[in-house]
Parts: C-alpha cells; sequence; structure tokens
C-alpha cells in the first residue's frame, strides 16, 4: 500500500517491538520458549517486548487434542517470547482440535515426552555405533 | 501502563515468578527495580518438576532468570487507577502554571496564546495544501 501523505507514518518504521501497538487490547497467541502456548488479551508492552496478559489461558496441545487452563494475568519477560499471534475472533471456535480434560491432556503429553526421549536414546546409540560423539541433547520444545 | 510500571504497583500483594530453570516461587513482592529484580518474602519454592517444596522466608531474584510472573487480577485495576489519578494530578498542576505565565508576563497573553495554537493547529491540518503551494511562502 502506498502512503502518500506525509503526516501519517507509515507503518514499516515500526520493526522491532513496537509493532505491538497493534494488537494490544487484541486476543494474542503467545508462544514461550519452553514451548508453553499462553492465550490472552495483550494490555501492554515495552521495548523488551515484555507484555502484559490479561484474562490469560494456558493451552496445552498434544497432537489433535488441546486442553485450557484458566491463568489470570501475567507479565511476560520478553527474552522468553518465540512469537506473538493475534486471533481471530470468528475463527476462534473453529479449531481442528479435540478439547480433553485436564487429565488426559498430561497422560498424553506424559506419553508423548516418554516417546520422544526413546527415540532420543535410540538414535544416539546409533549414533554411536557408527563413530558420532553425543556431548549434548538440546530439544526443542516448541 | 508499562509491565514494569504494574510490576512496582504489585508491590505488597501476592504473585508467582516462573524462572526460566523452570522453578517457581510463590510470595509477597516486597520490592523491585527497572531490572525486573525482585525481593520477595514469605516464599514457597518449587522445583522444576512439581515434586519439591522449599519455604523461604525471604529471597531476592535477580530479574534475567525470570521468565514470567504472574499476579493477581485486581493489580490491573489498581494500576489503571492509579494511572488515572497520576494524569489528572499532572493535568491541574499544568494548567494554572501556563496561565499564570501568560498573566504575568503579556497582556492578553492567554488569548494570545490560545489564538496561535490554533493557528498552528490550522496549518498543520492544511499540510496537503500547503505543500502544493510551497511551504516557504506560507511561512
Amino acid at each position: 500500500m502506498e502512503n502518500t501523505d506525509p503526516a501519517l507514518l507509515p507503518s514499516i518504521i515500526f520493526t522491532t517491538a513496537a509493532q505491538l501497538v497493534d494488537c494490544v487490547d487484541k486476543k494474542l497467541l503467545v508462544v514461550l520458549r519452553d514451548g508453553r502456548k499462553l492465550i490472552g488479551i495483550l494490555r501492554s508492552f515495552d521495548q523488551y517486548a515484555n507484555l502484559v496478559l490479561q484474562d490469560t489461558i494456558e493451552r496445552i496441545i498434544v497432537e489433535s487434542m488441546y486442553s485450557d487452563i484458566q491463568r489470570g494475568v501475567y507479565i511476560v519477560r520478553g527474552e522468553n517470547v518465540v512469537l506473538v499471534g493475534e486471533i481471530e475472533p470468528e475463527k476462534e471456535d473453529s479449531i481442528p482440535l479435540k478439547e480433553v480434560s485436564l487429565d488426559e491432556i498430561y497422560a498424553a503429553r506424559q506419553d508423548e515426552i516418554n516417546h520422544r526421549r526413546q527415540r532420543e536414546l535410540t538414535k544416539n546409540s546409533k549414533l554411536m555405533d557408527i563413530g558420532f560423539s553425543i556431548d549434548t541433547q538440546q530439544e526443542d520444545m516448541y | 501502563m508499562l509491565p514494569l510500571t504494574l510490576l512496582n504497583t504489585s508491590q505488597g500483594h501476592p504473585m508467582l515468578v516462573e524462572l526460566k530453570s523452570g522453578e517457581t516461587l510463590n510470595g509477597h513482592l516486597v520490592n523491585c527495580d527497572a531490572w525486573m529484580n525482585l525481593t520477595l518474602k514469605e516464599v514457597v519454592q518449587t522445583n522444576a518438576d512439581g515434586t519439591r517444596f522449599f519455604r523461604l522466608p525471604e529471597c531476592y531474584v535477580r530479574g534475567n532468570n525470570i521468565k514470567y510472573l504472574r499476579v493477581p487480577d485486581e493489580v490491573l485495576d489498581i494500576a489503571r487507577e492509579k494511572n488515572q489519578q497520576q494524569r489528572e494530578e499532572q493535568r491541574k498542576s499544568n494548567q494554572p502554571q501556563r496561565g499564570g505565565y501568560n498573566r504575568q508576563y503579556t497582556s492578553g497573553g492567554q488569548r494570545g496564546g490560545y489564538n496561535r495554537n490554533r493557528g498552528g493547529g490550522n496549518v498543520g491540518r492544511g499540510g496537503g495544501h500547503l505543500q502544493r503551494g510551497g511551504r516557504g511562502g506560507q511561512y
């Protein structure tokens, strides 16, 4: 879009945390470095992308299941934020995931962790067999 | 209000702090600073697995270790109220000062000031015209 009015600042000059101005008072999905997914209303932010989220829920997603936990007000330290995405209110209720109970989701998550750990072990032993040395194990949580 | 302002207004309230390591601290905020360093009192520390708990009478957290903080819902309302109060106080303290200045040093200063402002506003709004006509000519 071409912006001919010099009085209006083109939005592309906000390329850092300031881009979040458009997201204030909107419902957002925030993904943290540890893989947590928070859904809440952004009330404020600063130059570090520290965020204030209101009426937040934590959504645990395992495969095609999810479960929500009510959490309230969060102050998230910016360093830990991986991504911030706006949630469209109209499409919010039509997600292709099945809501399950918390117990179920915890069990499913534990299964997934065990499965991943097992696979990691197998992979490492295979790599050892063909002469690789494995000194760090790093998992992408998100 | 900014995240750190909200943190400031949380002083004296209970809060949950999760560290990057996954440990959590539940306690009352005593003090905090611009680096998000905190002092808490009456703390329950929980290890990353959530299997062990430690009670600490007080603790200090260096801000860089924090992942997030959870504060009670009321704190947002309190912060908003305080913010509004501050703004009102600022407005009250600003207005009489300007009036006083004008009255003291210029006759009819208030009127002049008002008109000057209005003129400025018109120039700003008519920006499109000025460009075509050449900005220098107007000034």
